[in-house]
């Protein structure tokens, strides 16, 4: 019997091991979200993010003026205003008294650069120089001067990991701001995407989506695209339309972190889209 | 024996910074070759099929590590890649399968099965289709990788240094 088994060992020494290293292979993918794993992976992305920031010099290739950045950090909390203005005057357009609107929220704005990008067509992230130091946390938006870029996905003591919208499992609570219509806008690995928008609902080819109010994730009224295309389903009922950002996600620099915490009560609550 | 084994991992640390920093810069839309695979496909050629495998296992959780995806996705791109790629290791033939035009057909064929399967496993997304998975996921990254794969048969040292 033993001698069975070692004959049949040898003889199949590579299926044996490349069947016991997929096995391995696909036990981490599926305890990814434990503890254990997640300290491993940020002590190594701690360590390996600082050789590559200091590499990432040689993709900026023109060394930015202090003073530049400082008007893009301007330009970026300005874009967040001027967008909560235009849904306010839509919303008084439609003659909603709204007299006792909040305040505009000041965001506090960190800006950072990205060290390095894992680029795939369906799993965008993005390395940035900012992190637990600078008091960056999971599930902070990520902006531009023009728009939404992605989200906080991991943390570490100097450098964070970015969900970019061309990411297939980052699915966001949107709003086409002029006719107040929500959707979960995702990526297809070609497009953004809102899928199911009901026919009734007068959407047109230019009209601007931002994150939606629903979103326990994203503060409200950030902008993220605009309809490129709208596409009816065969039963005619309801429609897909596509979406194109305002940043253009691959050539995406000079970032933001905006520094919202997400809110504790309304991640517990059972209507939460985005759990 | 061990030299023979540190070799790939020394040769893998400039390669991922290369691979997270600058192919993002030489990038098609997206779409993007994988200097890690054309070390792993050169060394299964050159040491054997097991060699491969570990090879690949090995800095395919590497890189899973360092460059903040999910860990295992890569791991099991390389491993089944290599393992591929180790049908064609011939110890008689070393160098034409790795300085010729035969490397590069290789390399395509385990170039698409690493890039469909790690974009497989990574997205758990119904509107990804199969059509772009194959295509554009798997197909046109294989290519570009492919591609890149070229300077290494034009460029093999002949004492066998690397």
């Amino acid at each position: 019997m033993l001698n069975f088994l070692r004959r049949f060992t040898y003889q199949f020494k590579e299926y044996i091991l490349f069947i016991l290293l997929v096995v391995i292979s696909l036990s981490l993918l599926s305890s990814n979200d434990r503890p254990e794993v997640k300290n491993v992976r940020k002590f190594a992305l701690g360590n390996f993010a600082f050789v590559n920031s200091m590499l990432s010099y040689i993709s900026d290739i023109f060394r930015t003026n202090p003073s530049y950045n400082k008007l893009k950090e301007e330009n970026a909390k300005l874009m967040l205003e001027i967008n909560r203005l235009r849904k306010a005057e839509i919303e008084n357009k439609n003659l909603r008294t709204m007299l006792s609107l909040p305040d505009t929220m000041k965001y506090p704005l960190v800006a950072v650069d990205i060290v390095s990008k894992l680029v795939n067509k369906i799993q965008g992230n993005f390395i940035i120089n900012r992190g637990l130091k600078d008091s960056i946390h999971v599930g902070m938006p990520v902006i531009s001067s023009k728009g939404l870029v992605g989200i906080i996905a991991d943390v570490t003591k100097n450098f964070s990991v970015v969900k970019t919208l061309y990411n297939s499992s980052l699915n966001i609570a949107v709003t086409v701001q002029n006719i107040n219509v929500d959707g979960v806008l995702t990526w297809n690995g070609h497009e953004l995407m809102i899928k199911n928008i009901p026919t009734t609902y007068e959407i047109n080819v230019g009209d601007k989506v931002e994150t939606s109010d629903f979103s326990s994730l994203f503060p409200p009224n950030i902008p993220v695209g605009v309809i490129s295309k709208k596409e009816s389903l065969a039963i005619g009922l309801l429609h897909t339309v596509y979406v194109e950002p305002f940043i253009d996600i691959r050539s995406a620099n000079n970032l933001f972190v905006v520094k919202v915490v997400p809110s504790k009560q309304i991640n517990n609550l059972e209507m939460n889209l985005m759990k | 024996m061990i030299w023979n084994f540190l070799k790939p991992v020394l040769i893998f640390i400039p390669l991922a910074t290369l691979q997270l920093v600058i192919v993002p810069l030489i990038t098609v839309y997206d779409i993007a070759p994988n200097l890690i695979l054309i070390l792993i496909v050169y060394y299964t050629l050159i040491y054997g099929q097991i060699f491969g495998i570990i090879a690949g296992f090995v800095l395919g959780l590497l890189f899973d590590l360092i460059s903040g995806s999910m860990i295992g996705a890569s791991s099991l791109a390389f491993t089944v890649s290599a393992f591929i790629a180790g049908y064609f290791y011939n110890e008689n033939k070393i160098d034409i399968n790795t300085a010729s035009f035969l490397f590069v057909i290789i390399l395509f064929l385990c170039g698409v099965v690493n890039s469909f399967l790690y974009s497989s496993v990574m997205t758990n997304n119904p509107d990804v289709n199969f059509v772009t998975l194959i295509l554009d996921i798997g197909i046109l990254p294989g290519l570009y990788t492919a591609a890149l794969g070229l300077p290494v048969i034009i460029l093999k040292p002949k004492k066998g240094i690397v």
